[in-house]
């Protein structure tokens, strides 16, 4: 369903170059749940990002079903993001500016004006946050904003799900709420990735890949 | 979620931000719109001055001896009487007003008398305005104040064997118009026995603008090229000080203009600039969210053109409030002339959100290009 081919990726500046991702193949089917663990500076965030459409990989290409995303103009890429890839971060990312439900609404959908609201109320519900929908992340928990991004990740109801850390401000209780509400969603088909430092999301995980050397190891 | 709602909530958001830029395209309104209100009335007031000093060029046959001229009162030598009606179709010149006139001593009631022919002033067609002077009908006489001679309006005279109705005895003026006796035209060529002639036309210089020109050799080259068979004189006057009081002033806006407007773009780019950055991580994730390069590029150009129509509307009240309140003040001898100038809303209204859009443009493009990965990634594990 994913498919990631000889992914190489270089970092470079004026002083030096830093090849993070070297030749690395993956392959994620729907319903998995994937832990990916390794090292500080190992390459994780760059491969979520590379596999999200955001970075293009120095070589190699990803694939999501039928769809080569590098294949694609920026805008087609844009699009096909919208609709197959979600993306929950450490530090939440939410806009400032706009209350927990306008993050959701902010999503780029194909969907009409009520169904888009019907949607959001929808997902805020299901993470208990209705009486805070009209709060800006400011006024939220650490834990509340975590959900909303996840809400907002799971808007279009995409085919994947990259998560980079999610868990790694949060406190036991708000993490487990947040691991719950991906958990949920592989068991509808979904495909979790979660680049992690933590052991515990791994109790969740269909399987666990190390990034070390470039490479995805599953020891 | 529509771009403006973002747009709105974003700016309410950061006020301080807002405010700041308001402000900057608030002053590059209001002060364009002050200095150019009271400039317009300087300008204004100026015209009406030239226009109360009389014409102020004279065109005779270039063959007319200039004491002589002086002496009688009116020119030897005679020009087309059409020459008048080749103004009408050149465009861009420095003569208005034209009138063409036929002049000559006859006897009334015992004195001489300048006995003065006219027609309607002539416009070029770029330049029509209401006349200076009044028009004489045919068959009628409008009377100096002291060559009337007990004369009143409504009797029938005789110039030199012509009847004529006498349709106002003209007030005292103090000049040599006192002596005239102004007929029309075609009773004059008659009276003088000059058919289809003149010999004098009277102008306006407009008001030109380039103080590196030498108005008087314009005006001569003009002549040139569209009455060959005339010279050109001009009367120095009290209005060239106001021309070139207003020209000072006009110099000092100039020159100040470009600075207050140069500013005002600097600061909104500077602050669009400082929002693009704080924004660096919602640009990031916007991308994350499936939101192409025209949705964060009108994010920033919209907002800086939303103020700008902002700024603009009230700018443009503030300016004009301003002129009327300080313009009487600092210019008082055109304090009477300041009004709204409302064609200067429209250029406001278009222009500034314009300005503020390009002034933008800089700091959005470099938002556009930005790398969400590298920002996204600033934050990972």
């Amino acid at each position: 369903m994913i498919r990631a081919r000889s992914i190489e990726h270089t970092w470079r500046d004026a002083s030096r170059e830093v090849r993070c991702l070297n030749g690395l193949d993956l392959e994620l089917e729907a319903g998995e749940f994937c832990c990916l663990r390794g090292v500080s500076g190992s390459g994780k965030t760059t491969l979520l990002l590379a596999l999200g459409g955001m970075l293009r990989p120095t070589e190699g290409s990803v694939q999501i079903g039928d769809e080569d995303l590098y294949s694609l103009s920026s805008g087609a890429r844009a699009r096909a993001r919208a609709r197959e890839i979600g993306f929950v971060f450490q530090m939440f990312h939410l806009v400032p500016y706009l209350t927990a439900r306008e993050n959701l609404l902010a999503v780029r959908s194909k969907l009409g004006k009520p169904a888009r609201e019907a949607r959001a109320d929808e997902l805020l519900e299901s993470v208990g946050l209705t009486d805070r929908a009209d709060h800006r992340p400011a006024a939220l928990s650490a834990g509340e904003r975590q959900r909303v991004a996840v809400c907002r990740a799971l808007f279009n109801n995409p085919t994947l799900v990259l998560a980079d850390e999610p868990t790694g401000n949060l406190d036991p209780d708000s993490a487990a709420v947040v691991l719950d509400l991906l958990t949920q969603y592989t068991a509808q088909g979904g495909v979790v990735l979660m680049a992690t430092h933590s052991e515990t999301p791994e109790s969740r995980a269909s399987r666990t890949l190390w990034l070390r050397e470039g490479t995805l190891h599953t020891t | 979620m529509s771009v403006l709602y973002q747009i709105y909530a974003e700016a309410t958001h950061r006020w301080v931000h807002s405010l700041l830029l308001f402000g900057a395209l608030f002053i590059a309104a209001a002060l364009p719109v002050a200095f150019h209100t009271t400039g317009s009335a300087a300008k204004r007031e100026t015209s009406r001055l030239m226009r109360d000093l009389g014409y102020n060029v004279r065109i005779l046959p270039k063959d007319a001896e200039l004491s002589s001229y002086w002496a009688q009162g009116f020119a030897d030598g005679a020009l087309p009487e059409e020459a008048v009606q080749r103004f009408k179709t050149a465009d861009d010149l420095s003569y208005n007003h034209l009138l063409a006139m036929l002049a000559g001593r006859v006897e009334f009631r015992g004195a001489s008398v300048l006995l003065t022919g006219l027609t309607a002033e002539v416009a070029p067609q770029t330049k029509k305005k209401g006349s200076m002077i009044f028009e004489v009908e045919p068959g009628t006489v409008h009377l100096g104040h002291a060559v009337a001679k007990g004369a009143t309006a409504g009797e029938e005279i005789e110039l030199s064997g012509l009847k004529l109705t006498v349709a106002a005895v003209l007030s005292e003026a103090g000049t040599i118009d006192d002596t005239r006796a102004w007929v029309h035209l075609s009773d004059a060529q008659k009276i003088l026995a000059m058919p289809a002639v003149v010999n004098e036309i009277q102008a306006l210089e407009c008001y030109c603008a380039d103080p590196g020109v030498d108005n008087l050799e314009r005006l001569r080259e003009e002549l040139e090229t569209i009455v060959p068979e005339g010279q050109v004189l001009r009367m120095d006057a009290a209005a060239e000080v106001r021309e070139k009081q207003r020209r000072l002033s006009e110099e000092y806006f100039e020159l100040l203009l470009p600075w207050i407007l140069a500013a005002c773009a600097g600061v909104v780019a500077l602050l669009t600039a400082i929002n693009v950055r704080e924004r660096r991580a919602e640009i990031g994730i916007l991308r994350a969210l499936g939101h192409g390069s025209g949705r964060i590029a009108s994010l920033f150009l919209l907002k800086a053109a939303g103020f700008g129509i902002d700024a603009a509307l009230f700018g443009f009240a503030a300016g004009s409030w301003l002129a009327l309140e300080f313009g009487p003040a600092v210019f008082p001898v055109t304090a009477g002339k300041i009004v709204v100038e409302w064609s200067l809303f429209s250029y406001a209204l278009i222009g500034l959100p314009l300005f503020a859009a390009f002034s933008a443009l800089p700091s959005t493009l470099a938002a556009v290009f930005q790398d969400p990965a590298e920002t996204l990634r600033e934050e990972g594990p």
